[in-house]
């Protein structure tokens, strides 16, 4: 078995393709899945609109078929204007998160303002990726506002690919919403020239909406999701927070 | 969850004794599928014929499946017969499955039992198919540690009781020391007068050293005036 | 033993399953290749004895991985007009064994003209699941009520088999088994049993990540018995979305179209088509 990721780990193999791992045993075939995939948080979705950004995470925390806790919050507040949530494996998230705050904390210290989220952004995929050969297992939407104001969301993998896109959605649940948010809120590829704005036209209203029908939806199908889905909103007035129940099955 | 899923079977502790006029088999009640308790009053003492029972363990359904045929086997015979199959007749027949199929099975049995001919009478027939006579025999995982305590209590000539009494303190102290065994003891007594099945719940068996009393909840320790950790 | 053999090779098979392809399959999944995956029902199934009968009960979920593949199955099977059997482990095993011995249960009822015992239903079941040695994961929580009585049996995908007061079974098992443990008594009455049922069901439902949805109840009595489907439904949807959904067309590209006349094969010389 660990021969055989091996082999796929080379970068001759995979017919020559790029491809993002996927999971921490993709990127460490030594490592037991087993040991990684204990205490798991699961889904997460960010949108971000023109001058808004909705950054919504379920509050089930979950091992195997058991449930640990239906209250935990995996939405990290990094910034005046960014705000993470994250899947993935909950001591390395939070491990993470000590990590960035520390760095924010130096950055304030230095410059005397507020990180911007793009910088967060960098910034997480450079702490993600200092951690190449023994990544955190933790699997990242950053979502916040740029320095225009405009909404923006940032998607990673576990070691620091990340990417600007205008929605995504990390997690177990992942599979389930995302064609959803595809379908609703295609937007336009980041290769057209000139560049288009990635944000969906939706309002703050009609997004946060389609969050929560998008999680009622998941948990129906997914196992790992469901509770409660907590959605925290960033806007020029500030950071909201709100709850929605979902199933507790 | 794995756990769960794994084949049941017995961690146990069987003894089958024989005394003047018969004999005494003893189990356990504990049935585990790894680390969850499936079944915590399970019999394991299985009735053949009248006058034979088998204790079982090792795999569960191979244990079942071997007692089911022979006890099939042995009705069989006692009509053809006229007359009750012996206890030799049983193990043998025991024997018999064990050894023919012994890629395929897990399980250890001990028969005991009374018969016109021979009298009381335990046989055991270990994992590979052997076929042992013996004044008396331990079983299951809970054996490993009675050979010693045998070796120094069974005495040729006791009477039923010594030797019930003897059987319930061996399976007290292999419940208190093996994990893999717990619940209940159950005894079968067969001799000539017919069979008499007793039953010794789990809490009011004799506490050996350093065991706690049962109870059923951890309110219970915590509220009961025990000396204080730190009083010393 | 040489007969033996020689008839094993001359003699197609009669019944049971086809192995043939096993090796095949074993040399594909050494080159890689990810064996299918089957629908797990990850259950809560229970069942317990009360004053006049027995009373069984289940979750309604089937998974396939982490995914809810069937958020309303019946997990309680018919057996025979006095019997019923939860099943827990792979749905197409439990299903089958099930509606096989069933009918087997059906077929000896035609011969005798008496109503089935539950002991029978136990050792058809068993003695399958035995010979297949566990590759049939059936694992079950069989209940009736006949000529002797009621009867409660729990039955692993060993073949081995138990006889309780109150049995749970599949990954819901130890949830539901820790209610039982702690409130189950003899004599219950059919409204305490039931709610004692739906409590333990309910436990696995919400503390049990493989069990959700619905609870099915299955009450047995002398000469009765009553199904109740969905007795209780804890899990409704919690959030619509106020406004509907519209999906625009032309997501998938038309390469091209071509579009065929369905011909009429029967002409109707005359009268009315759907007269009467």
């Amino acid at each position: 078995m660990a021969s055989k990721q091996h082999a796929n780990w080379s970068p001759y193999d995979n017919n020559g393709g790029y491809e993002k791992p996927k999971t921490l045993s993709d990127l460490l075939p030594s490592l037991n899945p087993n040991v990684a995939f204990q205490f798991s948080c699961r889904t997460c979705v960010a949108i971000a609109g023109s001058d808004y950004c909705v950054i919504a995470a379920d509050t089930r925390m979950s091992t195997g078929y058991s449930i640990l806790t239906r209250e935990y919050s995996k939405i990290c507040k990094l910034a005046d204007k960014s705000v993470m949530a994250s899947s993935g494996f909950q001591a390395d998230v939070k491990a993470l998160q000590k990590n960035l705050a520390a760095r924010h904390l130096i950055y304030q210290h230095q410059h005397n303002k507020q990180m911007s989220c793009p910088a967060m952004a960098q910034l997480l995929s450079n702490t993600l990726y200092y951690k190449r050969f023994f990544p955190y297992y933790a699997f990242n939407v950053l979502g916040g506002l740029d320095i225009e104001g405009k909404g923006c969301v940032f998607t990673y993998d576990a070691v620091g690919s990340y990417e600007r896109v205008g929605y995504s959605a990390q997690g177990s649940g992942s599979t389930l919403i995302m064609p959803v948010l595809d379908n609703q809120l295609k937007s336009p590829s980041p290769l057209l020239l000139p560049a288009k704005d990635a944000v969906t036209p939706l309002s703050e209203m009609e997004a946060v909406d389609l969050v929560k029908d998008v999680f009622a939806s998941a948990t129906e199908r997914d196992i790992y999701t469901g509770d409660r889905v907590e959605i925290v909103i960033v806007n020029a007035g500030g950071i909201r927070r709100e709850y929605t129940d979902l199933r507790k099955d | 969850m794995e756990d769960v899923n794994a084949p049941h079977s017995m961690g146990t502790t069987i003894i089958g004794v024989t005394y003047d006029g018969g004999v005494v088999l003893g189990a356990d009640s504990r049935t585990s599928t790894g680390m969850y308790v499936a079944n915590r009053a399970s019999d394991k003492i299985t009735q053949l014929t009248d006058n034979v029972y088998v204790c079982r363990s090792g795999s569960a359904a191979d244990s079942q499946v071997v007692s089911d045929y022979v006890r099939y086997f042995l009705h069989q015979h006692t009509i053809q017969l006229g007359q009750p199959a012996t206890v030799k007749v049983a193990s043998n027949l025991i024997r018999l499955l064990s050894y023919s199929n012994k890629n395929m099975l897990e399980t250890g049995l001990i028969v005991g039992g009374w018969d016109k001919y021979e009298g009381g009478k335990i046989y055991s027939v270990p994992l590979g198919g052997t076929l042992l006579e013996q004044p008396f025999a331990i079983g299951g995982s809970g054996s490993s540690y009675l050979y010693g305590f045998f070796d120094q209590a069974w005495k040729e000539g006791m009477n039923k009781d010594e030797a019930e009494k003897l059987v319930v303190k061996a399976v007290s102290l292999a419940i208190a020391r093996d994990g893999a065994s717990g619940g209940v003891v159950r005894t079968v007594i067969i001799n000539s007068e017919g069979v008499t099945r007793n039953f010794y719940p789990g809490d009011e068996l004799p506490l050996w050293n350093e065991e706690l009393e049962p109870c059923s909840s951890l309110l219970d320790i915590l509220s009961s005036t025990g000396p204080e950790p730190m009083s010393i | 033993m040489g007969v033996l053999v020689k008839e094993a090779i001359d003699v197609p098979p009669k019944g049971g399953f086809n192995f043939d392809l096993c090796r095949r399959n074993e040399m594909l999944l050494k080159k890689g290749v990810q064996p299918p995956s089957f629908r797990k029902t990850g259950t809560t199934i229970v069942g317990l004895v009360f004053q006049d009968g027995v009373i069984l009960g289940a979750d309604t979920r089937a998974t396939e991985g982490p995914i809810v593949c069937d958020k309303n199955c019946e997990k309680i099977h018919y057996m025979a007009p006095n019997i019923y059997c939860c099943g827990a482990g792979t749905a197409a095993d439990t299903e089958a064994v099930t509606d096989m011995v069933s009918s087997q249960l059906q077929l000896h009822r035609y011969a005798t003209g008496r109503e089935s015992r539950v002991i029978t239903a136990l050792t058809l079941l068993k003695s399958h699941l035995f010979s297949y040695q566990g590759h049939v994961s059936a694992a079950l929580v069989l209940g009736g009520v006949d000529v002797t009585g009621p009867h409660l049996h729990t039955i692993y995908p060993h073949g081995s088999t138990d006889t309780l007061p109150f049995a749970t079974m599949g990954s819901g098992s130890l949830a539901a088994m820790a209610v039982f443990e702690s409130k189950y008594r003899e004599g219950l009455s059919r409204e305490e049993g039931i709610r004692l049922v739906c409590e333990a069901i309910c436990s696995g439902i919400f503390n049990d990540l493989g069990s959700g949805s619905n609870v099915d109840v299955c009450v047995i009595t002398k000469g009765h018995k009553d199904y109740l489907r969905n007795h209780m439904l804890p899990n409704p949807r919690t959030y619509v979305s106020s406004k509907g959904y519209s999906f625009a067309k032309g997501q998938t590209e038309v390469l091209s179209t071509k579009i065929m006349p369905l011909r009429e094969k029967v002409e109707v010389i005359e009268g009315d088509v759907m007269e009467e």
